[in-house]
């Protein structure tokens, strides 16, 4: 059954930014990650879901319900995380809590415990006392307390340590295991690689690829750069894209057997050598070029 | 419910300073009445120099000034001046206050329509009013018996004092509605001193030059003291503008809202 779903989805203003025709479903009880880079639409997609924006022409639904027509029974079992989170700064953290729990019909209050001991949260602080990083924690015990059946996050892990990502993607993982469906949006692959079961691909507005992460990490990329003398013709190999020479600089992307390019690069004379994972902007490319 | 009690609460503090703030200038002004009718030819006598024009301008009439009522109506434009002013402020806040504090997001991923957002935070922002003005009008009869010497007629004290609250109820219905066909509202405040003060120039000068046209532009000549005195009731045709302007204004402020895109900060 698909939880989410995007039928030729636009939403423009005037001529610059906004989405055109996004199309793709998500299934129940996946972890569904939605990646590109900032300003590719990612938010407006999302927006356009919880019916914050309207959408100029196609539909999606959620729970099979039009998300426009239905919007206030649909956010029931909605949760929400915004990437940028801002509460009513003169509330205390545990009465914007109570707040956003008085909204669900249920009693959350076990939950909010649960949660905040979890995340670290202290329950008796103002809000505008609390940090950045504070806050998106509220945010997140917010999305979660009424134990929603679809969590949907909008670049989520910004301002967390590395301790409370780990904390927070275990979360959502118990979360996914009870059920829940989650759809990510990040700008940051290697978080999106490490949480869910697909990705959607999207710049400049449009719907670039869909894909599994298993088949992403099949053709996984990495990034070489050398310093060497050596001419760029000499890497002329399969799985070797995107070749660039800059002084005595070169760089590649290269997908496959890494004892292959490994033995190649014994037989170069290198003065310096570095191997990163690429850089989504840098995946992008790829796709483009596959196209 | 929870949103009416949470609006309330967060109108609490504000609603204690203005419904203070009237009543210490209405308390003010009053206690000056005494003083005043002690040497109320020679009072006459001063206001008598100044040209005509500027006494209408101002609101004085020097057959009543002396008297208790005519004295608290000159007074009583103040106060609903002040009045409008809180009334545009938290009209004009109901629906820009959750943009400018970025909290829209939260509220409205909540399961609830966008019209019960509208309605809560209206009844909010109403009860508010209604609560400094029975504050006020208890504090202005109280006052008002201890300085007159003669017995004071309510009625139309009553009669008068009331209309603070028809004023500024039409400043509430102006405010949601500009704050929903805005995009977005940097300053509430500079806003809503800006439409106050407009409004109530635009209403000196009627009274000045007489006319008309403009006192139907100018919410603050809509029930004219005079005229309660006189007749110890309201012109009709103005509570018959005043209730459609403000259906109007609402039911807009709802379609508006309804349909309207909350962009992201």
């Amino acid at each position: 059954m698909n939880v989410i779903e995007l039928n030729n989805l636009t939403k423009t203003y005037g001529e610059a930014r906004g989405i055109s025709n996004i199309s793709f479903n998500v299934e129940e009880g996946e972890i569904f990650g939605f990646i590109g880079p900032n300003g590719a639409g990612k938010s407006t997609t999302i927006r356009t879901l919880l019916s914050l924006i309207y959408p100029t022409s196609g539909s999606a639904t959620i729970f099979g319900k039009d998300t426009v027509k239905f919007a206030p029974e649909i956010k029931k079992e909605i949760g929400y995380l915004p990437s940028e989170v801002f509460y009513y700064d003169n509330m205390k953290v545990k009465d914007l809590l109570k707040y956003s729990a008085s909204f669900y019909k249920k009693d959350c209050s076990k939950r909010i415990k649960e949660l905040a001991e979890i995340m670290d949260l202290d329950l008796n602080k103002k809000i505008d006392d609390l940090s950045f990083g504070n806050k998106k924690k509220v945010g997140i015990v917010q999305g979660l307390l009424h134990q929603p059946k679809l969590i949907i996050l909008d670049e989520p892990t910004s301002g967390l340590d590395p301790l409370m990502q780990q904390k927070f993607f275990d979360l959502l993982k118990e979360e996914s295991q009870k059920g829940a469906t989650i759809l990510f949006s990040s700008h940051i692959l290697s978080e999106v690689q490490r949480l869910c079961d697909r990705v959607a691909i999207i710049k400049e507005g449009k719907l670039i690829k869909l894909e599994k992460i298993s088949t992403l990490k099949e053709n996984n990329h990495k990034k070489f750069k050398l310093e060497t003398n050596a001419q760029s013709d000499q890497f002329n190999l399969p799985g070797v894209t995107n070749i660039e020479v800059k002084d005595n600089h070169l760089s590649f992307l290269y997908s496959g057997n890494i004892n292959v390019i490994l033995k190649k690069l014994s037989e170069i004379q290198l003065t310096n050598l570095w191997i990163e994972e690429p850089d989504l902007e840098e995946i992008f490319m790829h796709y483009y070029e596959k196209e | 419910m929870n949103m009416y009690l949470h609006e309330l609460k967060a109108y609490r503090r504000s609603t204690i300073i203005w419904t203070v703030s009237v009543v210490a200038l209405m308390v003010f002004f009053m206690s000056l009445y005494p003083g005043l009718t002690k040497d109320a030819d020679q009072f006459k006598k001063l206001l008598q120099a100044y040209p005509e024009g500027v006494r209408k301008a101002l609101g004085i009439s020097l057959d009543s000034i002396t008297s208790l009522l005519g004295f608290y109506s000159y007074t009583f434009s103040y106060v609903v001046l002040c009045g409008s002013i809180q009334a545009m402020n938290l009209g004009t806040s109901i629906l820009s206050k959750e943009v400018r504090e970025k909290t829209a997001d939260f509220l409205l991923t909540k399961p609830i329509t966008r019209s019960q957002i509208v309605t809560a935070k209206l009844l909010a922002v109403v009860t508010s009013l209604l609560m400094t003005n029975i504050i006020y009008i208890a504090a202005a009869c109280i006052t008002a018996a201890a300085v007159s010497e003669k017995a004071v007629d309510f009625h139309t004290f009553l009669l008068i004092s009331v209309t603070a609250f028809f004023v500024e109820f039409m400043f509430v219905a102006l405010g949601i509605f500009i704050s929903a066909a805005a995009s977005k509202i940097k300053s509430v405040l500079s806003l809503s001193l800006g439409v106050v003060f407009g409004l109530y120039i635009i209403n000196l000068f009627s009274s000045a030059l007489g006319e008309k046209v403009v006192r139907y532009l100018s919410p603050f000549k809509y029930y004219d003291t005079a005229y309660i005195m006189k007749h110890s009731s309201y012109e009709t045709s103005f509570i018959i503008i005043e209730v459609v302007f403000i259906i109007a204004a609402i039911a807009a402020s709802f379609m508006i809202y309804s349909k309207k895109d909350i962009h992201a900060v």
